[in-house]
């Protein structure tokens, strides 16, 4: 679901950006204002099961993949606002050193992926939670919740796909950007991801909440014992296992590069044309494109990916968490 | 006692105010001893080791890992070499991280600004090895000092066999870095005191510290080895410890020894 640069036209990358602008801004002050220094490093530690769960991609019928996104896991865990700022930072560390979703594009991913799918989830989940019936409602409200959030923010990036063949064409009439319209765009984005990109967020969703539930309770409610290790745990087994998100060949639907959109087939014609904007668009060199590194087997490459960015992800809340003054602190001045 | 007693100078109101004086150099020392002494006196506060690693295995590795990444040619290893300092960073506390970041960036970018005329005439080979590998190298001894209480440092050498006489001097070293500066801590702490108003004689009285230092050493020194003689001290250094062999340890290991392997299959040639 990371739109890459040149598929979406410069104008429509400023509106999402612009969208997301008071986004941020709540969110900082609602992280400022809500979450204590000690959880802050939390946060981190959720951007990097985010970051993790993008690695994953799982393949799909038709030469394409999709992956998960743990939008809701983080917005049941941390709060949607914090959940907002922790995919925003693990989209850019994606964005700026492994190349996955484009620059330009950063707002309208993070519109997608980290405002609309943590917000829907967590308010499903919610909402399910009230009305159900204690033990079960929890979980049928994640579930619910992160389907729904997954496929809420898969029909945004189709949407924002499809709509710029209809707004951006050069004087032949041919599209500048994304050439598809939304008639191809919505169907191909949602089939895969109701179909198995959902269900792949529901069960990851699902195991970690109940493993966290069960060994670190004092992540779920306040004052319940609080354990970081067995989340570590997870999280290592999560990095060693990510060379599966390899077996997935395909480039996922809308991520194709400049020497793969002319051989696309899409009901069974092929596409045979670069953009225009595409060919001489915007173009960024990320320092490990695709999350390989040159010289090195990809699955090397791939877990190399994978340990940087969780450990870049949680020094950087660590980090942040030391501008942040204790309670004890406050109190003195 | 009557109004009669009270001396009349001790009645009348006085509007002393004293002159402004420059002791910027003063305070200076002071935030200076300050920090070398908290960072020491952190180190020995920490009850056990971070990460519960056997500190023989890290001194070991941090020093392997030093000359495997000075001796490489190829980028990958370097790139290895980081992302493996980078996830054990991750680990330690938020403070630490923030010190450790700042020495391993600053260094990094003074170096970057050293080479950045080779880079203009076109060599981006050493600009682009050399300032990742001090950035590394900065990284891992700064994690160690960090992770590791310093008398488990000394520890290690002896597990290596290094001559007792180098152990007594560091180990004492550092004893008297905190002894000392306590020490001149307090003068000075007494010469801010001391110095109401305009103190012109300020510079000189560092000369009287230092000089009172140095008598205040040489009495500790012949003390402190007539104590440790007095316990049955006779130069020689024995380790009274088990050794246990922790699940860390077999982690860190494994960690070391894929390291060394991502070494020989990468590190060796100048790929392209």
């Amino acid at each position: 679901m990371h739109i890459p640069d040149n598929y979406l036209s410069p104008s429509t990358c400023a509106v999402m950006g612009a969208a997301m602008v008071p986004v941020w801004n709540m969110a900082v002050r609602k992280v400022k204002k809500d979450i204590p220094k000690e959880k802050i490093p939390l946060l981190g530690i959720g951007a990097a099961f985010s970051f993790l769960l993008m690695m994953f991609n799982v393949p799909i019928p038709g030469g394409t993949t999709a992956h998960a996104i743990g939008a809701t896991l983080l917005a049941v865990l941390l709060g949607p606002w914090p959940a907002a700022i922790s995919i925003t930072i693990a989209l850019l560390i994606q964005a700026l050193l492994f190349g996955d979703g484009g620059i330009l594009a950063f707002g309208a991913n993070c519109f997608n992926m980290a405002f609309v799918a943590p917000f829907a989830g967590y308010f499903i989940y919610k909402f399910i939670k009230e009305r159900v019936s204690a033990g079960k409602g929890e979980y049928i409200g994640i579930i619910a919740g992160s389907y729904i959030g997954i496929n809420m923010a898969a029909l945004c990036a189709a949407i924002e796909f499809g709509i710029q063949p209809l707004l951006f064409k050069n004087a032949a009439g041919l599209p500048l950007y994304s050439p598809y319209p939304l008639s191809v765009s919505v169907p191909a984005m949602m089939i895969s991801h109701l179909a198995i990109a959902g269900v792949a967020e529901v069960i990851f969703t699902v195991a970690i909440y109940a493993f966290i539930k069960k060994v670190s309770p004092g992540m779920i409610y306040e004052g319940a014992k609080q354990k970081i290790k067995p989340v570590y745990a997870i999280i290592v087994a999560l990095i060693c296992l990510s060379p599966l998100g390899l077996l997935a060949t395909g480039t996922a639907w809308g991520e194709w590069g400049l020497d793969e959109i002319k051989d696309v087939v899409i009901s069974g014609k092929s596409l045979g044309f670069i953009p225009e904007g595409m060919k001489n668009g915007f173009n960024f060199n990320a320092l490990f494109p695709d999350y390989a590194i040159k010289g090195v087997p990809d699955i090397v490459g791939y877990i190399l990916s994978a340990l940087a960015g969780v450990a870049i992800l949680i020094i950087i809340f660590k980090i942040v968490s030391t501008f942040k003054k204790s309670k004890r602190e406050k109190l003195q001045s | 006692m009557t109004e009669k007693d009270i001396p009349e100078w001790l009645l009348k109101n006085e509007n002393y105010v004293p002159q402004l004086d420059r002791d910027t150099f003063v305070n200076k020392s002071i935030t200076s001893l300050l920090s070398v002494l908290s960072h020491i006196r952190r180190q020995s506060g920490h009850k056990t080791d971070l990460f519960g690693i056997n500190a023989a295995f890290s001194v070991i590795f941090t020093i392997l890992f030093v000359v495997l990444l000075s001796v490489s040619r190829g980028l990958v290893f370097v790139i290895t070499a980081n992302v493996y300092l980078l996830f054990m960073l991750c680990f330690l506390k938020s403070e630490d991280i923030v010190v450790i970041l700042k020495t391993s960036f600053g260094v990094a970018i003074f170096t970057f600004i050293i080479l950045l005329p080779t880079a203009l005439y076109g060599n981006f080979y050493s600009i682009a090895m050399i300032t990742p590998k001090v950035f590394a190298s900065v990284t891992a001894v700064n994690i160690l000092s960090r992770s590791t209480r310093w008398n488990s440092i000394t520890g290690a050498l002896k597990t290596f066999f290094i001559p007792d006489i180098f152990i007594l001097v560091l180990d004492i070293t550092i004893m008297y870095i905190t002894m000392l500066g306590e020490f001149s801590l307090d003068m000075l702490y007494a010469l801010r005191l001391r110095s109401v108003g305009k103190n012109k004689s300020k510079h000189t009285s560092l000369a009287g510290i230092a000089g009172t230092m140095f008598i205040k050493s040489k009495e500790m020194a012949e003390d402190t080895y007539a104590a440790m003689e007095c316990r049955g001290f006779t130069g020689e250094y024995r380790i009274y410890r088990k050794f246990k062999f922790s699940f860390a340890d077999a982690l860190y290991i494994i960690a070391n020894v894929l390291i060394i392997l991502c070494f020989i299959y990468f590190g060796r040639y100048l790929r392209k």
